[in-house]
C-alpha cells in the first residue's frame, strides 16, 4: 500500500509531539524518512547575535516543497531584510506540485533575514523567515 | 460524378464539422438539410446538428477519433435524405415599413428603380419559409425574396439596428430578433417577439415554418 | 452575496458556457479563459462549471456580504483584500464586509474571480453565462454595474490561503517569444482557396492584435491574405476559434460572444486547448499560428484534462494533509 501524503503528515505530526526527531520507514518498494527541523529552537538560539531582551518569531513552512521567495511573475521577492509586515502576511511560497503554499508571519514586526535557499526543498516546520517582532 | 456534384466536408478544429451540400439555394435542397439533420441529430457523440443555408453543422458532445466513419455517415446520409417537408406554422407577421426603423426604404426603391409602394408590395407578397435560425439568439435565415428587391449589403455595418427590424441584405430579407449591428437595410419593422429564454422552446419560429408579412403602415 | 463598488469596461458573470442552443441562434458565451475559471473554481472546491465574474479592464473593487472562499485566476494583477496583497492565481478568504480592490493587471488579459459555491445566478438554458446579444443569463443579461449585488451560493469549502502556478507557466509552449501567443491551429474548409504563397504568409506572419477587438472577436491586423478568387459561403454555423478572411484580408478570430453563423471564407481553427490563450493575449500584441493536424489537437485537448486532472488531485492532497493538523 503506497504511503499517502496524509500519511506523511500526520508522521510527521506524532514525532514532533513526541520529541523523537527522525524516523525511516520501509517497506518493499518504497522507503519513507522523515526528519523534523529543530530550526526554530536553532532560530532564538543564544549563539545567534540578538539582544536578550529581543523577541524574535520564525515563519515556518507548513508543508513540504521547493522554497519561492519571489512569485515566478514577479522580480521582486515576497519580502526583504528590513521590511515591516503585518501578521498572517505572506513572506514565502512552498512549491508542491502546481500549488503554491502561503508561508506566513505568525506576527507582526521587521523581516530580520530570509533563512531558506531560493529553490531549496523544505520540510513541515523548516524556519524560513526570521521576524523581529514589535515589543 | 465530378466532385462539385459530392457535398463538402470540412472541420472547425475539434469541436465541430461542417456539411455543405452541392446545388441551387433553393427549397428542395434545404428540405433534404433538414431531412440530414434531423437523423445526425440522432447519432451518438453529436450535440446538435444545426442547419445553414444549404448547409449543417454539426457540433461534437465527444469529438471523434477517427473522422472517416462519420464522413462516411454524412455522405451516405445526403444521398439518402429524402426531402423533408416540415408542416411549419404559418405566421402572419404585421409590418410597419418606412419610418424611422425602416430608413432604408426610400433608399432601397431609389436603387431598385421602383416606388416605395412597389418596394412594400413586392416584399409583402411572397409566402416566405424560414430556411435557418442563426447569427443571434431567435434569428431567422427566410427563403423566397423577389430578386427585384435586391440591395448589396452595407459596406460598412451599422453599430446599431434596431430589435425587430425587417432588412435585405443581397438577395435575402429577414428580421432581427434584438437590437445589435448589421450590415442589412431596415426597410420596416415588426414589434413580434422572435426569442424568449423562458419559453420551453426559446425561439418562436423554426425551419420550415412560412411568415406572410402584413402591410399595417407604411410611413414615407 | 458580493456588492459591485465599482467596475470599468463589460464584467460579466460566465461559467464554461451554453454549448447546445446553437439550433436557436443561440452562440456559447462562457469564459474567454476557461483554463482560468476551471483552476479557480478547483481551488474554492466548486464544480468546475460554476459561474464567476469575468474582468477585463480594471478598476474593479467589491464588497463580501458575508465570509467566503474566493479566487482570482487569469491574467497577472495586483488586488488586495481588506488591505493585505494577493498573490497571482490565489486564494483566500474574505470576512464579511471585507473590500476587494483590484488595481492592475501587469499581464494577460482577464480576470477570473471565483467564490466558493459560485455566483448563484439562474441557470438560463442550460448555463449562467451572459448572452448580451439576448439580453438574458449571468446578471440580467448585461455587464456589470456599480451597485449590483450578486448572490453566492453556500459552500463548505475548505479556506486555507492557496495559490496555483499559472496557467501560462504549466502550459507554457515552446518558442513563444515575450509580447507574442502562439495558437496551434487546424485548417478550415477554404484554406486551399488561397494560394501557397498565401497560406505561407499567414503561417510567418506575426498578427497584431487590433483594438476592435474583444469577446465577440479578436481583429488582426497584418499582411493582406487574400483567395485566388472571391469567396463568397452561403451563411453557414460557426463556433469560437474560427478564423475568417474578409474582403480586406485581414483576420478575424470568432471568440465567446460570436454570432452562430457566417459567410466569410475560414482559413482555419484555433483548437479548444488553446483558445484560452487567445483570451489572454492582450490588445496590441501579437499572434502567430502553428498548423496543427486534427488527431494532435485531440492530443493536446487530452493534456489540457491530464493537467486538470493533476490540479484536482494536488488540491484535494494539500487540503487533507493541511486539516489533518
Amino acid at each position: 500500500m503506497p504511503i499517502e501524503l496524509t500519511d506523511i503528515a500526520r508522521l510527521a505530526q506524532i514525532l514532533e509531539r513526541s520529541g523523537v526527531d527522525t524516523i525511516e520507514i520501509e517497506e518493499p518498494g518504497q522507503s519513507l524518512k522523515l526528519v523534523v527541523d529543530t530550526g526554530p529552537r536553532m532560530a532564538v538560539s543564544p549563539t545567534l547575535a540578538v539582544p536578550a531582551d529581543d523577541h524574535s518569531v520564525v515563519a515556518k513552512a507548513d508543508v513540504a516543497g521547493h522554497f519561492l521567495a519571489a512569485h515566478p511573475w514577479r522580480d521582486k521577492p515576497l519580502v526583504a531584510q528590513g521590511q515591516c509586515i503585518e501578521a498572517g502576511a505572506i513572506v514565502g511560497l512552498v512549491k508542491i506540485g502546481l500549488l503554491y503554499a502561503p508561508i506566513v508571519a505568525p506576527a507582526a514586526g521587521t523581516v530580520d533575514a530570509v533563512i531558506a535557499e531560493p529553490g531549496a526543498t523544505i520540510g513541515y516546520g523548516t524556519p524560513v523567515v526570521r521576524i523581529r517582532t514589535l515589543s | 460524378m465530378t466532385t462539385t456534384d459530392r457535398p463538402r466536408i470540412s472541420l472547425l478544429g475539434t469541436s465541430a464539422l461542417l456539411f455543405e451540400a452541392p446545388g441551387a439555394f433553393d427549397l428542395p435542397h434545404q428540405r433534404r438539410i433538414w431531412a440530414l439533420a434531423a437523423t445526425a441529430s440522432k447519432w451518438p457523440g453529436i450535440r446538435e446538428a444545426i442547419p445553414g443555408i444549404t448547409n449543417m453543422m454539426l457540433t461534437f458532445e465527444t469529438p471523434p477519433r477517427e473522422l472517416d466513419a462519420l464522413i462516411a455517415a454524412l455522405n451516405d446520409g445526403w444521398d439518402a435524405a429524402d426531402s423533408l417537408a416540415i408542416g411549419g406554422r404559418e405566421i402572419r407577421l404585421p409590418v410597419t415599413y418606412g419610418g424611422e426603423i425602416g430608413s432604408s426604404l426610400q433608399s432601397v426603391a431609389d436603387h431598385c428603380g421602383l416606388s416605395v409602394d412597389d418596394v412594400v408590395s413586392i416584399h409583402a407578397a411572397p409566402l416566405y419559409t424560414v430556411f435557418a435560425l442563426g447569427s443571434h439568439p431567435g434569428y431567422c435565415y427566410l427563403g423566397g425574396m423577389d430578386p427585384r428587391i435586391t440591395m448589396p449589403r452595407r459596406q460598412t455595418p451599422l453599430q446599431r439596428s434596431a430589435g425587430g427590424s425587417v432588412s435585405i441584405g443581397g438577395s435575402q430579407t429577414g428580421i432581427s430578433a434584438s437590437p445589435g449591428p448589421s450590415g442589412w437595410h431596415a426597410i420596416g419593422h415588426t414589434s413580434w417577439t422572435f426569442f424568449d429564454p423562458s419559453w420551453p422552446t426559446p425561439a418562436a419560429l423554426a425551419p420550415g415554418d412560412t411568415i406572410r408579412f402584413e402591410i399595417e403602415r407604411v410611413i414615407r | 452575496m458580493i456588492e459591485i463598488l465599482s467596475v470599468t469596461g463589460p464584467a460579466s458573470v460566465q461559467d464554461l458556457g451554453r454549448f447546445d442552443q446553437y439550433r436557436f441562434g443561440v452562440g456559447t458565451s462562457g469564459a474567454m479563459d476557461d483554463v482560468a475559471l476551471r483552476a479557480g473554481n478547483i481551488l474554492v472546491g466548486n464544480d468546475e462549471n460554476a459561474a464567476g465574474i469575468e474582468i477585463p479592464m480594471l478598476p474593479f473593487k467589491l464588497r463580501f456580504g458575508r465570509g467566503m472562499a474566493f479566487a482570482l485566476t487569469g491574467a497577472d494583477v495586483e488586488a488586495e483584500i481588506a488591505g493585505r496583497v494577493i498573490p497571482p492565481w490565489w486564494r483566500s478568504h474574505a470576512r464579511a464586509g471585507d473590500i476587494l480592490t483590484i488595481k492592475a493587471m501587469p499581464r494577460g488579459a482577464r480576470l477570473y474571480l471565483t467564490v466558493g459555491g459560485g455566483i448563484d445566478v439562474p441557470m438560463v438554458l442550460g448555463s449562467r453565462s451572459t448572452q448580451f446579444r439576448g439580453e438574458f443569463g449571468g446578471w440580467r443579461g448585461r455587464p456589470l454595474q456599480p451597485g449590483d449585488i450578486l448572490p453566492c451560493a453556500v459552500s463548505t469549502s475548505t479556506i486555507g490561503e492557496l495559490g496555483v502556478e499559472p496557467a501560462e507557466i504549466t502550459l507554457a509552449r515552446p518558442n513563444t517569444g515575450a509580447d507574442e501567443t502562439i495558437v496551434r491551429v487546424v485548417i478550415a474548409g477554404e484554406y486551399d482557396g488561397f494560394d501557397a504563397a498565401t497560406q505561407a504568409l499567414f503561417w510567418s506572419s506575426s498578427w497584431k492584435i487590433t483594438p476592435q477587438s474583444n469577446r465577440y472577436g479578436y481583429r488582426l491586423q497584418g499582411p493582406a491574405v487574400k483567395p485566388k478568387a472571391p469567396i463568397e459561403k452561403r451563411s453557414h454555423g460557426i463556433v469560437p476559434g474560427v478564423i475568417q478572411i474578409p474582403p480586406n484580408g485581414q483576420p478575424i478570430i470568432q471568440m465567446r460572444d460570436a454570432q452562430t453563423s457566417g459567410g466569410y471564407p475560414k482559413i482555419a481553427t484555433v483548437i479548444g486547448a488553446d483558445l484560452w490563450r487567445v483570451g489572454q493575449a492582450r490588445l496590441g500584441s501579437r499572434l502567430r499560428f502553428e498548423q496543427t493536424a486534427y488527431a494532435d489537437a485531440l492530443a493536446a485537448e487530452a493534456e489540457m484534462s491530464v493537467y486538470l486532472d493533476r490540479l484536482r488531485t494536488n488540491v484535494r492532497l494539500v487540503e487533507e494533509s493541511r486539516t489533518c493538523r
